[in-house]
């Protein structure tokens, strides 16, 4: 667990850079839109999880994630449907929803770390949902149908990119995705990052050191939440429905999944990792919607049981997996196919 | 005007009295002893300082300053620091980066400037880096610097544990136990250590059982019993202080 | 329409005090407890209308299934979890560990229940149907019979915390279960029995809960929710305010429907997200944390 996040090696930047590549050239090969469709599910699942993550690297444990995601995309489509105005304004609007919300609730709930703090957002996300369902203007348990495409984006080149096909939304989602990876990393390794895995570790020692416990995790709480308005006003305008069942305490519980499989400690990659795998795992194994959360439940006991360090947390403990001793090991092999000597 | 003024401070919890009415002053570039035999609430008389427990009645002064019932970080910030009695640190990172966190206090770039990796703030960043080295130094632990804290021997800990404290640029300084557990050789760098600090300035308030480091260290001595003050003074009247033996009967001396 | 709220309050309540038990006793936010809770009504109703036992017998061997259940699932999973903690463990690590174990087989009882016994709701004809007339009020004494129940349960574990030495073993290791350890209290049985009494509470709640309700796959879902409210409201882990916030939200919901209807249940959130503004605490404030 490290106090600040660097590169290790140069190999792992390179790393990263070429699955950038990937992802930027993908929409251009792949000719399949369920496949793209299941790349946005990540792209917006990694971001959820990445609220969960900068959460709990303040040391609290939120069960409310699906909440500002609803809030996000609830602003959104009403803005865009009822007020008429563009999802290029209603996007930072419903963003700016959500971050407010956050601050009024999280001043009011960050007070109660523990058990206290996992009861009420899980409550919350249950009012917010049981709000959307049971009020009219909100659409009812029907949802809100018909929600507007995002306004062509005129290119210099290229001519005005409209939202037609999926892959608008690809790289619109990536762009996003991307954007809240740089601020979020750029948080986790300045003095604010430090502050709340200090208050995580030990809060009563970040204290004595001068660190305002409050205020951190209002901070994490309000940043997180609204990056989960993004990803929820986004959703709207993608699908052009939602249901408010789609924002029930399943989905949190979902959202926290993807950070303990990629790997708690792991605030960036550990949710891109389980969010990727849990969105494309029940693809390939083809099961019955009755068994889905049998075998979900029967992974999660698992994790938690032999691999509490998530799948990242579980690697990092044999270095000998790791790239740099890859590349080593690459070098290995080709100096005993050279010399016909034992390999070590 | 004493650096430190406490006036009937008092905690109880529940029916029970951890401090009873408590008056004690701490004056500046001095080394106050506090003992006590076990439960006698010297830990909890730190705590109460410091902000981690709220009194039930009583006022602490500090450089004129209420500062009773603030928040511990508030009063971290005005420059009391403290260690613990039991380990508390950041186990599950390195020594460096402990040491790294506690100059959180010290920025003087403000937040954003740092998100945008402006030059200052690196600037600034390499400074606390460097000052991070020197109080690793200073306590002896920069071989040690990327060992994870909990992985540490119980002395190392315990250094560890002042570092973090001196980190935060004390005016005063609260040390529980810093000497327990130790043996003769590590209580004697330890002890020097504490001259050292001292010297450049900082007041310093001891928890200690050790009477030999107690007795060798402390301008003045206050004894606590079952949450009251029972004696206050130099080292020689507290050694013959008919109720400071009796409250020890039966203790090594 | 008192007697139902009273119903549904004692109901709430003892499940919350099986939650609160676990908790404190563990500190495990078991999210699994609906599942335990419905699991108890399936037994029951086993016990009961295919077995042909008496009624009294079905509702003891129910709660003790729960028990074993609990129990079981203590030594197989949690002990295991919670074993690996060291004191230098934070605490929002240990609760995450432990409460995403608990919805890992909450998950598994749910849809094993679904697969195994299918949707199909199982009705349970009531075992005292009439009614008590007292000049123009009628009771239900099914109800009734559910608020005794509850109240001599909540009795029994009265009695337990206090005078029986498992009791105080128990107390103590919710307090602080190091100096327990070092005190040769033996805090693994300590946390398998509290664990499992705990689900025998829930799973006994289930039990005289399923001639009343019918017995459905769905039963575990919203009473989590319900006990959740009622902890917040009562304060986190705190008994007495188990007992009263059940109570509380109980008749709240009880009456709420009678005259909202749906929305009761918006506004009954609402209400206690305000609550929770002046009084952080719930009504009886967090027994510890």
């Amino acid at each position: 667990m490290r106090l600040t996040i660097s590169w290790r090696t140069s190999g792992k930047l390179a790393g990263l850079l070429l699955v950038l590549a990937v992802l930027v050239l993908l929409p251009l090969v792949i000719r399949s839109p369920y496949l793209i469709h299941l790349l946005i599910m990540t792209f917006i699942g990694v971001v959820l999880g990445m609220t969960f993550s900068m959460l709990f690297s303040t040391g609290l444990i939120t069960l409310g994630a699906a909440a500002f995601y609803a809030i996000g995309a609830y602003t959104s489509a009403l803005l865009t449907l009822n007020a008429g105005l563009s999802f290029w304004l209603a996007l930072p609007l419903a963003t700016l929803m959500a971050g407010v919300i956050a601050l009024l609730l999280g001043s009011i709930i960050v007070r109660n770390p523990g058990v206290a703090f996992v009861v009420i957002t899980f409550i919350f996300n249950a009012v917010v949902v049981e709000a959307a369902g049971g009020l009219r203007q909100l659409g009812g348990w029907g949802g809100i149908l018909g929600i507007p495409r995002p306004d062509p984006i005129p290119l210099p080149f290229y001519g005005p990119v409209e939202f037609i096909t999926k892959t608008p939304y690809y790289y619109l989602m990536l762009a996003l995705l991307l954007l809240i990876m740089l601020v979020f990393y750029a948080l986790y390794n300045s003095r604010i990052g430090r502050a709340w895995r200090a208050i995580k570790l030990s809060p009563a020692l970040a204290e004595t050191l001068g660190i305002n416990l409050y205020r951190y995790r209002l901070l994490a709480f309000v940043i997180a939440s609204s990056a989960a308005g993004v990803a929820g006003s986004f959703y709207a305008h993608y699908f052009q429905s939602i249901i408010p069942e789609a924002f029930g305490g399943w989905t949190s519980i979902y959202i926290q999944l993807y950070s303990v499989l990629g790997g708690l400690d792991f605030y960036l990659l550990g949710p891109a990792i389980g969010a990727a795998i849990m969105t494309f795992l029940p693809e390939f194994l083809r099961v019955a919607k009755e068994i889905e959360p049998l075998i979900t439940g029967a992974l999660l006991v698992m994790i938690i049981l032999f691999f509490p360090g998530g799948i990242l947390g579980t690697l990092r403990q044999f270095p000998r997996l790791g790239p740099a001793s890859l590349s080593a090991r690459l070098g290995e092999i080709k100096n005993w196919l050279l010399s016909g000597r034992n390999l070590r | 005007m004493a650096l430190l003024e406490i006036r009937g401070l008092s905690k109880y919890f529940g029916g029970l009295a951890a401090l009873s009415e408590v008056d004690l002053d701490v004056f500046e570039s001095e080394i106050l002893g506090v003992i006590g035999p076990n439960g006698a609430g010297k830990t909890t008389l730190f705590n109460v300082i410091t902000g981690l427990l709220p009194p039930t009645s009583g006022r602490v002064r500090f450089k004129g300053e209420d500062i009773t019932g603030l928040r511990a970080d508030q009063i971290a910030r005005r420059g009391i620091g403290r260690t613990f009695q039991a380990s508390v640190l950041f186990g599950q990172a390195t020594v460096f980066e402990n040491v790294f966190t506690a100059f959180h206090m010290h920025y003087q770039q403000p937040g954003w400037k740092a998100f945008l990796r402006a030059p200052s703030a690196r600037a600034e960043e390499e400074l606390i880096r460097r000052r991070v080295m020197e109080v690793l130094e200073f306590m002896g632990l920069a071989p040690l610097k990327d060992e994870l804290a909990m992985n540490l021997p119980h002395g190392h800990q315990r250094a560890l544990g002042i570092c973090l404290a001196l980190a935060t640029n004390p005016k005063l300084l609260l040390l529980d136990e810093p000497v327990t557990g130790m043996n003769p050789v590590e209580t004697t760098t330890m002890v020097e250590l504490i001259r050292k600090m001292r010297d450049g300035g900082t007041t310093i308030v001891i928890v200690e059982h050790d009477m030999r480091a107690i007795m060798s260290l402390c301008d003045r001595i206050a004894v606590l019993n079952y949450g009251r003050k029972i004696a206050e003074g130099s080292p020689e009247e507290i050694r013959n202080n008919q109720q400071v033996i009796e409250a020890y009967l039966g203790k090594k001396k | 329409m008192l007697v139902n709220g009273l119903a549904i309050g004692m109901l709430y309540v003892l499940i919350v005090l099986g939650m609160d038990m676990i908790l404190r006793g563990t500190r495990i936010l078991n999210f699994a407890h609906g599942q335990v809770y419905m699991l108890g009504a399936y037994a029951f109703y086993f016990t009961y209308l295919v077995f042909h036992l008496h009624f009294v017998l079905a509702l003891i061997l129910s709660g003790l299934a729960m028990l074993a259940l609990g129990a079981l699932s203590y030594l197989g999973v949690f002990g295991f979890v919670q074993r690996r903690f060291t004191p230098g463990t934070p605490f929002s690590y240990r609760l995450l560990m432990s409460a995403m174990a608990s919805v890992g087989l909450m998950m598994i009882l749910q849809q094993g229940t679904l697969l195994g016994f299918g949707t199909k709701e199982r009705g349970i004809p009531s075992i005292f149907p009439q009614l008590l007339t007292f000049g123009s009020v009628r009771l239900p004494l099914e109800r009734l019979f559910i608020v005794l129940i509850s109240l001599l349960l909540c009795l029994f574990l009265y009695l337990l915390f206090f005078k029986t030495k498992l009791g105080k073993a128990m107390r103590a290791v919710s307090f602080d279960a190091e100096v327990c350890s070092l005190l040769g209290i033996n805090t693994f049985w300590v946390y398998l029995l509290s664990f499992g009494i705990g689900c025998a509470l829930a799973g006994i709640a289930g039990a005289i809960v399923a001639p009343v309700f019918s017995v459905s796959p769905d039963m575990g879902h919203g009473i989590i929710t319900a006990a959740l409210l009622v902890m917040m409201v009562g304060g986190i882990g705190s008994y007495k305010g188990a007992l009263v916030g059940g109570l509380v939200i109980g008749l709240l919901s009880s009456f709420g429907f009678q005259f909202l209807g749906q929305l009761s249940q918006v506004l009954l959130f609402v209400f206690v997200i305000v609550f929770l503004i002046f009084r952080p605490g719930g009504i009886l404030g967090e027994a510890h944390d």
